[in-house]
């Protein structure tokens, strides 16, 4: 994509469509065909090589990453028309709904942790007696299975009625008091409530049950908000680069546009420390060897303290200390910058949560790991790449009277 | 030297009062706006730099952070007793502490910062005052030498004034 | 009294509202100083058993091995809780540039600061000796003995300082430009009373400059000392041992909680206020009906909240805590858990409906069902646990005392007097807000009224 304002050209949509521009994306469509070829490659050899253990858990890494954030975006976008906000006009939820497209290949993806099952749970070769009834191959995947494909469905519904002719038009206007159109008032509140269900029953299977013996009642709370985090900072690195990208006139250029998304990645990067913050004082406190091997694995011991705090200061220091002023939030280089790191941050936080559970005294981070995030990368990028045109298109639009 | 005037216009809305500020500030002459709301128009026509209040917090809020991490950390190593098996300094509760006196000091940091840098308590009426601009109109006051003060009502009038009132200074 | 549908302005002015807001404001009758004297009477009497208590000592209580708190820190918990959704509202709204957070949130924020005033006392009346409360103070002494910072009592204290504080500071600064409106038409000593009050306001552009700027910061200030303040009272519980007790979630749930019981209780007294003082014009349906969600979504919360503890009792599969909860349940006192639960989960569902939402009195009862509900989760979490903790041969439970029941209807009389007060003296809604937001108070009169006219 060139800085030329020229090559995104606007395209009126039909009645009905949102518009979406043409972005004329081509070198990187097939850079992330290549990297999905990649990708898949490693995997295979990975698996066929002795080193499916790694394969499986960068697998579960990155779709719990990329599904996070793909989720996390239709639940901001819902979040949006909750509490009635019109500060961007249309353009902050076609942005957050553009990642949308990963929801279905998320579902898809999901069941290929079947055939990586023995890798994966350490319940399967060694059984918790007690724990039986919950953590069986068969109940996780039915419960996990028929919750994100409710939710999947769920989101695409919510989609289809966010992105209409009437939703639009609420939008677009912001000097009222109107609620959003009734169906969304209708589905914006069920993609919440499940959101936070699924993505807490999925923290406590994919997770939490990694470490069968260990539990900890906030850990489905903390992981969703991760996960929502993991989407406003993509809207506010997206942003930064549609701006960049769209010229002159697009409406991510606006000073009080940035300082509200980067309000955003401030203000839930805090919340996200502390749920963690909570978790980890009660645990310390108590002292109860049941519920502290959990955390002393991840804070206290090298190899893995040093991703945890590396964690730590990406998600949350690194973003509360740039962000604190309302200049660099405006400033597009300094929240595109902290965007990405804590993009980076968040998918190492999946990383500590899940990899020492199975591999407690190495850090396995090469080139498997790697190859396998950019085939995911890939995969992301063209499932997010028409919604992308639409967010761009949205961009473009004139907002209908200020706020 | 003439003597100097002031004028006095009442406003029924903001909007036009703006206008008004904005020939005032090219005029530079002395001037006071007055206002029942805060009024975000009013303050970037008039201000260019935000308040200084927001410094005084900063510097309270750090304090804050220093005075807790130093009292708690400062007293736990002169009584070092292990209480519940923690180390003598554990720092995930100090934060706490850290945390709420920070917010004390940057919260009495902004009450003191923003009276004393408006000028208040003050029992004297700033000159110019009507109540009613408590109330539901806006006040433009404008000091100027009595030879400017036709141009200045003319200005005051096309803004909208409701009614001008003139008094010598 | 309230005022006829036709009646109602639907296009008020800055003086239009000015007059409604110091109607309140006259001095008020006969009906008035009776339910003051009423409160007044029931203040007393639960100062009186106070005063046994503290001459006679706690064996006065129903306390005892291992119910080491009950009603009381039931209450102080209580009291917290309504106090941050009065800042949440004030706050955290105003942050998120709510438009209809106008009309409300200088009673909210009064009703933290008197519920904070009333919470604080428990910790001090649930003393053995409360003439040791400022042991709690990190004060040079003699010795130089410091408070253990290490204990979660000890946040407590710098905690809710600090939350009076700065909502102290929050409520005042808010209200400096409304006591300088009714200081203008006000005579005798009230007039004399508001001046100094209102320190000599006359909203000049460089008084409002310091002025924005200072309460834009103390609302930021304020949002992460809500969250932290009943996370640290959550933490005088999560930090024990304790099944039933120590739990992750006690942070963001209690607080959630108590945004619930909070926002339950501002309705509670804004739909009486609303109806007794003829504030129809400025408390439109639109109000309420936002004021419900917040209801709703904390509802949800809280019984998400509910759902994953059960949960993990049963998947963390350990013995002692999952006895603990089958007590909860099914216990002498799983009549309670029941209550909480109908009052927190399932009523509140009823507010999906906005025909509901915009009736005030569904409405009102909804949230009088709330108060105690959230009432009994503290009772049921605190004393419930404590009573079936991890040794049998020492539970025990708790039975009501006179002492203990009547300082509880004395704190709820205690704040009600005090809000009442409050609510006939000063200015009650901010008229200065009001309008600034005046755009779409028109819009939320002809939404909520235009059709009835």
């Amino acid at each position: 994509m060139s800085p030329n304002s020229e090559t995104a050209s606007y395209r009126p949509g039909a009645s009905g469509i949102p518009p979406s521009a043409n972005l004329s994306a081509q070198p990187l469509s097939t850079i992330a065909l290549v990297l999905i070829g990649i990708g898949i490659l490693t995997f295979l050899i990975a698996i066929t090589h002795g080193l499916a253990q790694r394969a499986w858990e960068a697998f579960l890494v990155n779709l719990l990453f990329f599904l996070g954030i793909a989720q996390g975006g239709v639940v901001a976008s819902a979040a949006f028309y909750l509490t009635q906000g019109r500060w961007a006009g249309r353009a902050h939820y076609r942005l957050a709904e553009s990642f949308s497209g990963f929801l279905i290949l998320g579902f898809v993806l999901f069941w290929f942790l079947l055939f990586g099952r023995e890798w994966i749970f350490p319940w399967i070769r060694h059984p918790v007696p007690a724990k039986t009834t919950w953590l069986n191959v068969p109940f996780l995947f039915a419960r996990d299975g028929i919750a994100l494909g409710v939710m999947t469905l769920l989101s695409l519904t919510f989609l289809s009625a966010s992105r209409s002719e009437e939703a639009r038009q609420w939008a677009a206007t912001s000097a009222n008091i109107l609620m959003p159109p009734p169906i969304i008032r209708r589905l914006a509140p069920a993609v919440c409530i499940c959101f936070a269900l699924v993505y807490s029953l999925l923290a406590f299977d994919l997770v939490m049950s990694l470490s069968p013996l260990w539990h900890s009642t906030l850990f489905g709370w903390w992981f969703f908000a991760g996960a929502f985090w993991s989407a406003v900072v993509t809207m506010a690195f997206t942003a930064v680069c549609l701006r960049r990208v769209l010229g002159k006139g697009n409406i991510f250029t606006e000073g009080h546009i940035m300082r509200d998304m980067g309000l955003m990645v401030f203000a839930f990067s805090v919340f996200w420390v502390y749920t963690l913050f909570a978790q980890y004082l009660v645990i310390w406190y108590a002292d109860i060897p049941m519920e502290t091997f959990f955390i002393v694995l991840r804070v206290h011991y090298l190899p893995w303290a040093f991703m945890s705090w590396l964690t730590v200061s990406l998600v949350w220091a690194i973003p509360f200390v740039t962000l604190l002023g309302i200049r660099p939030k405006k400033t597009p280089a300094i929240l595109g910058t902290v965007a990405l790191l804590g993009l980076v941050g968040i998918w190492s936080e999946l990383y500590v949560l899940i990899v020492p559970s199975l591999s407690p005294r190495t850090i396995p981070l090469g080139w498997i790991e790697l190859l396998i995030t950019a085939g995911f990368l890939g995969a992301f990028w063209l499932c997010s790449y028409p919604g992308l045109k639409i967010a761009a298109a949205a961009a473009m639009e004139p907002i209908g009277e200020s706020h | 030297m003439s003597a100097e005037v002031e004028l006095v216009g009442a406003f029924a809305d903001e909007e036009r009062l703006v206008h008004c500020i904005g020939q005032l500030k090219a005029a530079q002459t002395r001037f006071r706006v007055f206002s029942p709301i805060p009024s975000h128009h009013i303050n970037s026509a008039i201000y260019t730099r935000s308040s200084f209040v927001r410094w005084f917090v900063l510097l309270g809020g750090i304090t804050g952070i220093v005075t807790a991490f130093m009292l708690t950390i400062g007293t736990s190593l002169e009584w070092n007793l292990v209480t519940g098996g923690k180390p003598i300094a554990s720092i995930a509760p100090y934060c706490i502490i850290g945390f709420e006196l920070m917010v004390l000091f940057g919260g009495i940091s902004a009450l003191t910062s923003w009276i004393l840098l408006a000028n208040l308590p003050t029992f004297e009426p700033l000159s110019g005052y009507r109540p009613r601009f408590s109330s539901d109109e806006f006040g433009l006051v404008v000091r100027c030498a009595e030879a400017d003060a036709e141009r200045f009502e003319s200005v005051l009038r096309d803004a909208g004034a409701q009614e001008i009132s003139r008094e010598a200074a | 009294m309230a005022a006829a549908v036709k009646d109602i302005n639907l296009d008020p002015t800055f003086a239009d509202i000015d007059r409604s807001v110091r109607a309140i404001m006259e001095p008020p009758g006969l009906r008035y100083w009776l339910w003051i004297g009423f409160l007044l009477a029931l203040t007393l009497t639960g100062g009186a058993l106070w005063t046994n208590q503290i001459y006679n000592g706690l064996q006065v209580t129903g306390l005892g091995d291992p119910v080491m708190w009950a009603v009381y820190i039931t209450n102080f918990v209580f009291w917290v809780g309504i106090a941050h959704s009065g800042t949440l509202i004030s706050a955290i709204l105003y942050l998120f540039r709510t438009r209809w957070r106008t009309a409300v949130y200088r009673a909210a924020e009064t009703m933290t600061i008197f519920a904070v005033a009333t919470a604080g006392l428990f910790p001090v009346i649930h003393l053995g000796r409360p003439w040791f409360f400022y042991w709690l103070a990190p004060y040079p002494n003699q010795r130089f003995l410091q408070p253990d910072f290490r204990s979660p009592l000890t946040w407590d204290f710098f905690a809710i300082s600090t939350y009076l504080t700065i909502s102290s500071l929050f409520w005042f600064t808010g209200l400096i430009p409304d006591v300088a409106n009714v200081r203008e038409i006000a005579t005798g000593w009230r007039k004399k009373f508001y001046t100094i009050v209102a320190l000599g306001w006359q909203g000049s552009d460089r008084q409002w400059r310091h002025f924005s700027m200072a309460y834009l910061l103390l609302a930021g200030l304020a949002t992460p000392l809500v969250l932290s303040v009943h996370s640290v009272v959550s933490w005088d519980f999560a930090m024990g041992q304790l099944p039933g007790w120590h739990s992750t979630i006690f942070a963001p749930y209690f607080v959630a909680g108590a945004i619930f019981s909070g926002v339950a209780m501002v309705l509670t007294l804004l739909i009486p206020m609303r109806w007794v003082m003829g504030l129809e014009d400025l408390i439109t349906p639109w109000h309420l009906d936002n004021l419900a969600k917040v209801i709703l979504l904390t509802s949800l919360v809280v019984s998400y909240s509910y759902i994953v503890e059960s949960f993990m009792a049963w998947y963390s599969q350990d013995p002692i805590e999952l006895m603990t909860f089958h007590m909860r349940y099914f216990g002498p006192w799983g009549w309670m858990f029941w209550v909480m639960v109908a009052c927190n989960c399932v009523i509140p569902l009823l507010l999906f409906s906005p025909r509901i939402r915009t009736s005030t009195v569904p409405l009102f009862i909804i949230t009088i069902f709330v108060n105690i509900g959230m009432w009994f989760e503290r009772f049921v979490i605190i004393a419930g646990s404590l009573a079936t903790n991890f040794e049998p041969s020492q539970w025990r439970f708790w039975h009501p005392s006179i002492t203990e029941m009547g300082i509880t209807v004395g704190a709820f009389a205690w704040f009600l007097m005090l809000f009442s007060l409050f609510a006939r003296f000063m200015p009650i809604i901010s008229m200065t807000e009001l309008k600034e937001g005046i755009t779409w108070l028109k819009q939320a009169l002809r939404q909520g009224y235009a059709k009835a006219a």
